[in-house]
């Protein structure tokens, strides 16, 4: 720079505002492609006037004018014309040359104090009149005026919005924390990276804070409302201190509770299994978060099933997430941005599942740069581009993955050599930014599943997700987004070992979703939620048909069902006081059952079995066989005692009206789905929760105890040897069940610093009750027994040590009560053998289980503009090769009963992962 | 499937997944409860029920027999027959003199005081076994069903099965051991016949087929290199037909008892009868009475068809004629043989192992069952 601004800030302190301007020098000149430089030497030479620009930025600008006597304002407003830069002169005869923006040289009216010429010892720039302007992150004492400029500010609130984007690839920063400096509220962008923000009118600091970016703080004048969109840097070597501040802000000043957040850099750092970086797995590392064992990705959330979870990804639903038994979850960490999983304040939004939202982003692709990504583990690989299509306007991003997990089959001994497993998915994202006000977002997803094992038996899976999204701004304060999805999974198995015996069995569940979701940000205490939606259902519950000429399969066919589930909801994030704040939501869900279907009427007061069919009922197809409706009421409450301790409490209720049918432990393959229907209520569920917040070592560390008491009405619990698939009367084989859940979590957390991690305690029950009389059996003569996922204590505690950037570890040590089981009491002879006589469902309790990962992320090089970027991560699952019980049963053999204790992860198992970025 | 499934499973993590034998650590409880086992035969055939208590995990007992109870079965048809003691637990009748169609139920009075009552039960026809086939793999030999109502009207089955099979021993004697060292000429028996049971529950279902066709169903299996087809084998094949809440009983006792544990596999579950005790409801009865008829079919299978071999390790052993020697040598071993040099004048024996040499050593009963 050749006159630096920077001089500049430091040198003047107080402006003059003399009255009378000084008579203006007149410049006579002919310029014929004159560099800037010369011009402005020229015109220094012959006047008072004195220039303060950056060389850099004028050095392409040739000057051709003939100046005849004309004020030096006139001659620059011809050097300038149609170009973007800006001039001004002070009463000092000193010019400003510069690009985008305007210096103002008088400061406004009504500013400070009001006399408009006492303060002022900062830089002033005004917005241009295009109204959208994207500032980059610059120092601090930086000033943006926002509005139409008017010389008295007009006590009052002013709402600003806009965008907040990584500088560098113009994607959308998402969940920044952008919170006004002496108000304890903050508020986050959306999933676009979208705000609105009300604030005083006048002076306003900003701080903005994000994963992964460094920390923004941003001067503001408001006049009137207003749109600026920041842009942030990235921070590669002080991605931990970000972090802090980001949780500092959420924990104590977020109105929801229960809400765990993770992006992926901090996913990536905890150790799994072959070290593919899993989503659903660290998820289950959260308090509250439990799991019935590692060939499972199905999680249960405070004493919720496995299916009372609604996993999102980029608002599709997700109906089976795990790949292989469950070893891996479906979704590719090199798209993944973060997630968000709500345990206790589910936003009046979401609906339909009872337990938990499992809220999945992915990342919007570069807008600037093609980049991509690729790794290598042992069992899988994956493969990620991304890059503009039209650059700043729209942009893709494309990841894959698959298996190769057979070579591992080829070396079991045979017949299991034959086995053939493997695994895929793909996920496509699409952006395009119309204009500020409208941008669309298109998402595909896939992930296949296919095992045989030795036998001719064929099990497969996939689910299939499509999702277009449009969000608009019908003006800063109200925003709206409609969205338009398909959802489908299915599986199917077949077998041909026995040709007259060959079948397919096929299962499958499509859903059309359509959701508008409003934001209308009233005033800085009010922003109200709402919208609609609609979801229409169509399950094939069962085909087996046969395979080939040659099978007797005699075709039996589930008859399909069709619902059509929909919800309007309104909800207001009320700041009562800066302390206060409110976040109440109603939602009104309405399930219709719809035909074409034969439903079977049962004699009331008889139990619910075939012999005491009263009636079938046929229903023409469209027509509404019956409705459940009722309201959900979503109200969380924070009460901040200071800066570093506040107090939430939430109450919740939520219905579900589709239930997984499974009696297996863990998530199968074969579980299906069923919609409520006369027969099966939906599930109803209502949860209190209270919580206490305190961050300690000036917000380095963070603490919270979070406790809640939950009942569930209606789950769904199993008749004794119930029998799921291609049952006709599958009502006929389920218990309405009671359930109730309590806990306490405690969390500890360092998000920030060389040394980071959380350690959580839980201590927690669920407990159920089947004692329906419509069932006509009951379990355990209905008296009150715990779930099979009921673990009682549970502490985990996940470590992550920086040695320095390139090189981190990670310690990962989880412990639990061994999760309930239904254990042998006795034994008798029967059939010439001896049998097991079972105790009273889950009155025993497997082994607990501990286990202790270790793993090392090596960075290949930091070099931000260094082509590629390798790392490598290295680790070992089950450091302590602890033999941790899946499951513990007897069985019969050659007439003797036999112990048998089953573990997924017997021993070690090392890991190596490769990963490159280009 | 399952327990494949586990091997896949293991396989996928690098062989480290494992299954181990494990001991429990069970809480006493003094659960007793009362076994009915059994079929009321609506043929023509014997009716046998068997009952007995459940018992704790560690007891040593293998089995504890219900003695000297009180078994009626009462027809609708105002008819009333007892089933007698035949011990260790077995209660029988030569021919209860069902109807088909008919209803009947069973009554029980054990010492205890208590009276357990069995649901009304149809007296169910069954099919005739249309056919017991066999197939011959590496690992061993798989007998299957074959059976079909052309009425459509059985769809559910449960076999059971009585099995009987020839063994010879090795070295068959001419010479017998006496006492000390006097051997005589003699011989011990060398083919007996050894006799088994079903050891699972064996059931089927047509219910998903167009016809009520049941087709290889498998039965049992027979592991190779098994003594039982040594020589020859035979099985007696028993069919009934089920009501369908009666195949879910058993199809559950089965799940319950011989294929828990595994990652798909359901969990175990109470198993409820039609059995109850008349004073207390609550009270678990285990077994699922059933009134059919039952048919049955016996095939035989030869070693030779099956190309079975058995091997067998035996030593022969000469020694001298000499009582010293004898002595040292027999009884742990048996003489079968002998050299003789002239009529009576034995220079030496050829001795073996006594399961070599005599069949009821190896379990087996000399007399030779009707049939064979």
């Amino acid at each position: 720079m050749r006159r630096s601004f920077l001089l500049l800030i430091f040198s003047f302190c107080v402006l003059q505002l003399s009255a009378q301007d000084p008579k203006l020098p007149l410049i006579n000149g002919e310029f014929n492609n004159t560099p800037f430089a010369r011009f402005v030497n020229h015109i220094e030479a012959s006047t008072p006037y004195f220039f303060y620009f950056d060389a850099r930025q004028v050095d392409s600008i040739r000057v051709n004018v003939k100046a005849v006597d004309l004020p030096l304002e006139e001659l620059l407003k011809k050097v300038f014309l149609n170009t973007d830069f800006h001039f001004s002169v002070d009463r000092q005869q000193r010019v400003y040359i510069t690009r985008k923006f305007q210096i103002v040289t008088t400061l406004p009216e009504g500013f400070g104090t009001g006399s408009g010429n006492d303060t002022g010892n900062k830089q002033l720039l005004v917005l241009g009149e295009e109204d959208e302007k994207e500032i980059a992150s610059t120092p601090e004492n930086k000033l943006y005026e926002v509005g139409i400029k008017t010389n008295t500010i007009k006590p009052g609130r002013t709402n600003l919005s806009g965008y907040v984007r990584n500088e560098k690839s113009s994607e959308p920063v998402v969940n920044a924390t952008i919170y006004l400096e002496g108000a304890s509220s903050s508020i986050s962008t959306d999933a676009y990276g979208y705000y609105t923000l009300a604030l005083p009118s006048g002076r306003n600091t900003l701080n903005i804070f994000s994963p992964g970016m460094k920390d923004a703080k941003f001067q503001l004048i408001m006049y009137s409302d207003g749109k600026l969109d920041f842009s942030m840097k990235e921070q590669v070597s002080t991605l931990k201190e970000v972090i802090v501040s980001t949780q500092k802000v959420s924990n104590i000043k977020r109105v929801q509770m229960g809400v765990e957040r993770l992006n992926i850099e901090t996913i990536k750092r905890v150790p799994t299994v072959f070290g593919e970086a899993d989503v659903l797995r660290v998820v289950t590392t959260l308090p509250g978060v439990k799991t019935v064992g590692e060939a499972s990705t199905g999680f249960n959330v405070r004493g919720g099933s496995a299916d009372q979870n609604l996993v999102l990804l980029n608002d599709a639903t997700i109906y089976n997430p795990s790949h292989f038994f469950g070893m891996f979850s479906a979704f590719n960490p090199e798209i993944i941005k973060d997630i968000e999983l709500y345990k206790s304040s589910i936003p009046a939004e979401f609906g339909g599942r009872l337990s938990s939202v499992l809220d999945i982003s992915t990342r919007e692709g570069n807008k600037k740069e093609f980049t991509g990504s690729a790794g290598i583990g042992l069992v899988t690989s994956r493969f990620n581009i991304e890059g503009p299509i039209v650059k700043d306007k729209t942009s893709f991003i494309l990841g894959g993955r698959t298996t190769y997990a057979n070579w591992l089959m080829k070396l079991l001994p045979d017949p299991y050599d034959q086995a053939k497993a493997s695994f895929n998915d793909g996920n496509l994202v699409l952006n395009h930014r119309i204009n500020p006000n409208n941008d669309i977002f298109i998402t595909g997803y896939f992930s296949n599943d296919r095992f045989n094992l030795a036998s001719d038996t064929t099990y497969g899976y996939s689910n299939r997700n499509g999702s277009i999204k449009w969000k608009h701004n019908f003006n800063p304060k109200l925003i709206s987004y409609f969205t338009a999805g398909l959802d489908e999974y299915k599986y199917s198995v077949n077998s041909d070992q026995n040709k007259l015996t060959a079948y397919d069995l096929n299962f499958d569940i499509r859903q059309l979703n359509f959701k508008s979701d409003f934001s209308y940000l009233l005033d800085s205490r009010h922003t109200f939620d709402f919208g609609a939606s609609s979801i229409l259902y169509r399950l094939r519950p069962g085909s087996f048909t046969p395979r080939g000429k040659e099978s007797l399969v005699n075709p039996d066919i589930v008859a399909p069902e069709q619902a059509l589930e929909s919800a309007i909801y309104f909800g207001d994030r009320f700041n009562i006081t800066s302390d206060l704040s409110l976040n109440a939501g109603i939602r009104y869900s309405v399930f219709n059952y719809l035909g074409a279907r034969n439903v079977n009427y049962y004699t009331p007061g008889l139990p619910k079995e075939e012999d005491n069919i009263a009636e079938t009922r046929e229903f023409k197809k469209g027509s509404i066989i019956n409705t459940y409706h009722g309201p959900e009421y979503r109200l969380s409450l924070r009460y901040a005692i200071n800066d570093g301790f506040s107090i939430k409490a939430a109450y919740n209720t939520l219905r579900q009206y589709i239930h997984m049918l499974s009696n297996t432990m863990a998530i199968a393959p074969t579980d299906i789905w069923k919609l409520s229907d006369p027969n099966i209520k939906p599930q109803q569920g209502n949860q209190v929760s209270l919580g206490f917040y305190k961050n300690l070592k000036s917000n380095t560390i963070e603490t919270s105890v979070e406790i809640y008491y939950k009942q569930i009405k209606d789950y769904l619990d199993y008749k004794p040897g119930a029998s799921l698939i291609l049952n006709h009367n599958v009502e006929t084989e389920v218990i309405n069940t009671k359930g109730k859940a309590y806990g306490a979590e405690f969390m500890v957390k360092k998000p920030g610093g060389k040394l980071n991690g959380w350690v959580s305690y839980t201590f927690s029950r669920i407990l159920l009750q089947a004692n329906d009389p419509d069932a006509g059996i009951s379990v355990n003569n209905g008296a009150w027994y715990p779930a099979n996922y009921d673990k009682p204590h549970d502490a985990t505690a996940v470590g992550n040590f920086r040695v320095n950037h390139r090189f981190s570890i990670s310690l990962n040590m989880t412990y639990s009560t061994g999760r309930p089981i239904t254990l042998p009491i006795g034994r008798y002879v029967y059939g010439g053998a001896q049998r097991v006589l079972y105790s009273d469902r889950n009155s025993y309790r497997i082994p607990d289980y501990f286990r202790a990962d270790f793993s090392m992320n090596i960075d290949g090089n930091f070099k931000a503009n260094k082509t590629t970027r390798n790392s490598w991560t290295i680790g070992v699952y089950n450091l302590t090769g602890r033999r941790n019980p899946f499951s513990v049963y007897y069985v019969s053999e050659n007439g003797f009963i036999n112990g048998y204790k089953l573990s997924i992860f017997g021993n070690m198992i090392p890991f190596i992962n490769y990963n490159i970025r280009f | 499937m399952m327990n494949r499934l586990l091997y896949m499973v293991a396989a996928l993590v690098l062989f480290s997944g494992c299954k181990e034998e494990y001991d429990f650590p069970l809480r006493s409880n003094d659960v007793s409860l009362l076994v009915v086992e059994g079929v009321l035969n609506a043929g023509n055939g014997p009716t046998q029920i068997l009952l007995s208590r459940t018992m704790k995990l560690d007891e040593v007992v293998q089995f504890k027999p219900v003695l000297q109870a009180q078994l009626t079965v009462e027809g609708k048809d105002n008819t009333s027959k007892p089933l007698s003691s035949a011990g260790n637990g077995n209660y029988t009748n030569p021919n209860l003199g069902m109807t088909i169609g008919t209803e009947y139920r069973l009554r029980i009075k054990t010492t205890d005081g208590k009276e357990y009552l069995s649901e009304w039960l149809v007296a169910r026809n069954t099919p005739e076994i249309d056919s017991v086939t066999w197939k011959r793999t590496p690992a061993g030999l798989t007998v299957f069903n074959h059976t079909h109502d052309p009425s459509n009207n059985s769809r559910y089955y449960k076999w059971d099965y009585d099995e009987t099979w020839q063994i010879n021993s090795v070295f068959p004697s001419d010479y017998v051991w006496v006492s000390g060292s006097t051997i005589i000429q003699g011989s011990l028996p060398s083919s007996c016949w050894k006799y088994g049971k079903a050891s699972t529950i064996i059931i089927g279902s047509s219910a998903q087929l167009q016809s009520d066709v049941i087709t290889e169903l498998p039965a049992f299996f027979i592991a190779d290199k098994s003594e039982k087809i040594s020589v020859r084998y035979s099985v007696l094949m028993k069919q009934q037909t089920l009501s369908k809440k009666a195949y879910e009983y058993f199809s559950l006792m089965k799940k319950n008892t011989e294929s828990l544990g595994t990652i798909f596999d359901p969990q175990p579950s109470e198993l409820r009868g039609n059995i109850v005790n008349i004073a207390d409801p609550s009270e678990i009865v285990i077994g699922y009475m059933n009134a059919a008829k039952v048919t049955q079919k016996r095939i035989f299978i030869t070693a030779q068809q099956a190309n079975w071999s058995y091997p067998q390790n035996c030593s022969n052993i000469l020694i001298p004629n000499h009582p010293d020697t004898i002595r040292k040598y027999v009884p742990i071993y048996l003489p079968w043989g002998a050299v003789e040099t002239g009529p009576g004048t034995v220079t030496d024996y050829y001795l073996s192992e006594p399961h070599c040499v005599d069949c009821t050593r190896r379990g087996g009963s000399p007399t030779k069952p009707s049939y064979w």
